[in-house]
């Protein structure tokens, strides 16, 4: 009894620690969901595969998402054309490379910088190089699950009509061309191609916007705050209820330790924003190297990821990414525990 | 059936305004009760307050739209996020938490936690360096946490005979020491509960046995130090014996809890 009021303190710790955190991440992607022109951040993104895979791994700062957000704008930013490097190199890295994330894991880790420091390193590192070896595969289509391959199959087959429009000529008229249009009171008819999806969000008005942010705030709260409430338990509960012997005798192993690690990351996946205070319960008995290991692991492809994954990548991609992740992750932190 | 989808539907955002309204109101109450202390570092209450205020904002504008849209059922998000559990299930889950924080105060950690975790004598490397070697304070005036980095900064035990003691802390039996001995200790937290870890100092009692102080009585002890070589607590299969830091004490007197029972 006394063990499992120990254990439900130690749950309200992580949940009261974490809360602040998670709701920073809900509040700034919901505002940059309903505020921020992506089109236009995206027409300054270079085309080199590897600049691509460096930038598309940094633009983790102006989109402070953890792992459940990442992967919608990563899917739209696909949809809008950016080269699979930078998209692959985003989806990597955001979960890790942000402010929110760094600032809670400094949080977390006060006395320990080198634990920031090289997960924000060693996870720049494997996003870069995923997504550079991407890069290779110039066309995004058969990495891409069937029925997004299809929709992005309409945009290059038939570009928005702006494009195709040459200086000088007169645009073919809206209705001379085949399909669904929207005949609004005033200006030319839209299409209803998938040119719409280009266009989500600008053109609402504020209170529509204020709803939609209000909206996001609950379902990204709800989502995530379901998913830390789960993974504290699992903490708690490991913490409190799992034998010490058992716990020390696979934390003290250098390789032992790390991959029991990066098993529990891909087991648990809790938010990236908040993970660094479910480490912290492991912090006194496992390796440094297998902290990290967790931390960089973990954001990168777990269990709930691999699923919201699914609605961009085909399976096999996605084992690819969890394989070479896995690989790197696994050598680095143990390049750490040796030399660092 | 339609019929209860739409009850459903309806009844859903509700769920999320009043999750997100709890867990505002749970965030404050830890602050206003004081038991935020027993959870977080204090350098994070006001995290947890801003946070607290938020929610309740949130919550409130959520209620407000609610009721404002009345019969209207709100469109959900346009697809933006898979969603990861049935409806419902995330706020549910969180309600259900923020109803149990509300009804059972958190605990303060005990002498088994710290029997499980391991009380150590000396900070373990990783943890928190002393800032500067506080030669000039004070001995009587040191507690254990001040003591500990004392310590750690100059471990040799001799240096430290004689010097006078008095620190507060909690009783912890520790099964490698003999009758006449306890541990008192106090837990030092860096970020939050999960993170707590045990420091103690060996006593040496006068003419009492451990068993006048039963584990996790709250005491006061007045004494000198001395040295001698007790078995080491810290590991478990094998006992070394080591030559350390001991309070003889003159006088052990049980105090209530410290409203703050935590070093940080």
């Amino acid at each position: 009894m006394n063990q499992l009021y120990n254990a439900f303190t130690l749950f309200f710790s992580l949940l009261v620690e974490a809360m602040p955190f998670l709701l920073l991440g809900v509040l700034l992607s919901s505002a940059l969901l309903s505020l921020m022109d992506e089109r236009q951040l995206i027409a300054k993104l270079p085309r080199n595969p590897i600049l691509g895979a460096i930038i598309g791994s940094c633009i983790g700062f102006a989109f402070p998402v953890c792992e459940c957000g990442n992967v919608p704008v990563a899917r739209r930013l696909i949809l809008q054309g950016v080269p699979t490097s930078l998209a692959v190199g985003f989806l990597l890295a955001a979960p890790t490379i942000n402010p929110i994330v760094i600032w809670s894991t400094s949080v977390a880790f006060p006395d320990r910088p080198e634990i920031v420091l090289l997960r924000i390193l060693f996870s720049l590192a494997i996003a870069i190089i995923i997504g550079s070896i991407f890069s290779v595969q110039k066309d995004p289509r058969p990495l891409l699950q069937s029925m997004l391959a299809r929709r992005l199959n309409t945009f290059i087959s038939r570009p928005s009509p702006r494009v195709t429009q040459e200086k000088g000529k007169e645009p073919l008229p809206a209705l001379l061309q085949s399909g669904t249009f929207l005949l609004s009171g005033e200006g030319s008819p839209i299409a209803m191609t998938e040119t719409l999806a280009r266009t989500p969000v600008q053109q609402q008005v504020l209170p529509n916007k204020l709803v939609q942010f209000l909206e996001n705030i609950a379902l990204e709260l709800r989502e995530l705050g379901g998913m830390l409430v789960l993974g504290s338990a699992i903490a708690a509960g490991i913490q409190v209820f799992v034998p010490r012997e058992l716990i020390l005798s696979l934390g003290q192993g250098t390789m032992g330790s790390i991959l029991a690690m990066m098993v529990l990351a891909a087991l648990v996946s809790i938010c990236s924003t908040v993970d660094s205070f479910f480490v912290l319960s492991f912090a006194s008995t496992f390796t440094t190297g297998s902290l990290l290991a967790f931390l960089v692991f973990g954001p990168i492809i777990d269990i709930k990821s691999v699923g919201l994954m699914l609605s961009i990548f085909r399976p096999r991609i996605i084992f690819y990414f969890f394989a070479l992740a896995a690989q790197l992750t696994f050598i680095f932190a143990l390049g750490y525990s040796y030399f660092g | 059936m339609k019929k209860k989808i739409n009850y459903v539907a309806n009844y859903l955002p509700w769920l999320d305004a009043v999750a997100i309204l709890a867990w505002g109101i749970l965030l404050l109450k830890y602050y206003f009760s004081r038991q935020l202390g027993l959870l977080i570092h204090p350098n994070y209450f006001w995290l947890a307050i801003v946070t607290g205020i938020l929610l309740l904002f949130l919550g409130g504008l959520k209620i407000a739209q609610l009721i404002g849209t009345k019969s209207k059922i709100v469109s959900q998000s346009s697809g933006q996020h898979v969603s990861l559990f049935p409806p419902g299930w995330g706020s549910s889950l969180l309600l259900g938490t923020a109803i149990l924080g509300l009804t059972i105060a958190p605990s303060v950690l005990k002498s088994d936690t710290a029997l499980k975790r391991g009380i150590t004598e000396s900070l373990p490397l990783t943890r928190v360096q002393p800032q500067a070697f506080r030669g000039d304070s004070k001995p009587e005036e040191r507690s254990i946490i001040d003591w500990i980095r004392t310590l750690n900064a100059y471990p040799e035990p001799d240096a430290y005979i004689g010097e006078p003691a008095k620190v507060k802390g909690f009783v912890i039996h520790s099964p490698r020491l003999p009758n006449n001995y306890l541990l008192v200790a106090r837990f030092v937290i860096t970020c939050c509960a999960v993170d707590a870890y045990p420091v103690g100092l060996p006593v040496k009692l006068l003419n009492e046995s451990q068993t006048d102080f039963p584990p996790d009585t709250w005491i006061e002890v007045e004494g000198e130090m001395i040295s001698e070589t007790l078995p080491e607590t810290k590991n478990q299969d094998e006992t070394i014996n080591k030559r350390q830091v001991i309070i003889a004490a003159s006088s052990v007197t049980p105090i209530k809890t410290p409203a703050n029972p935590y070093h940080y």
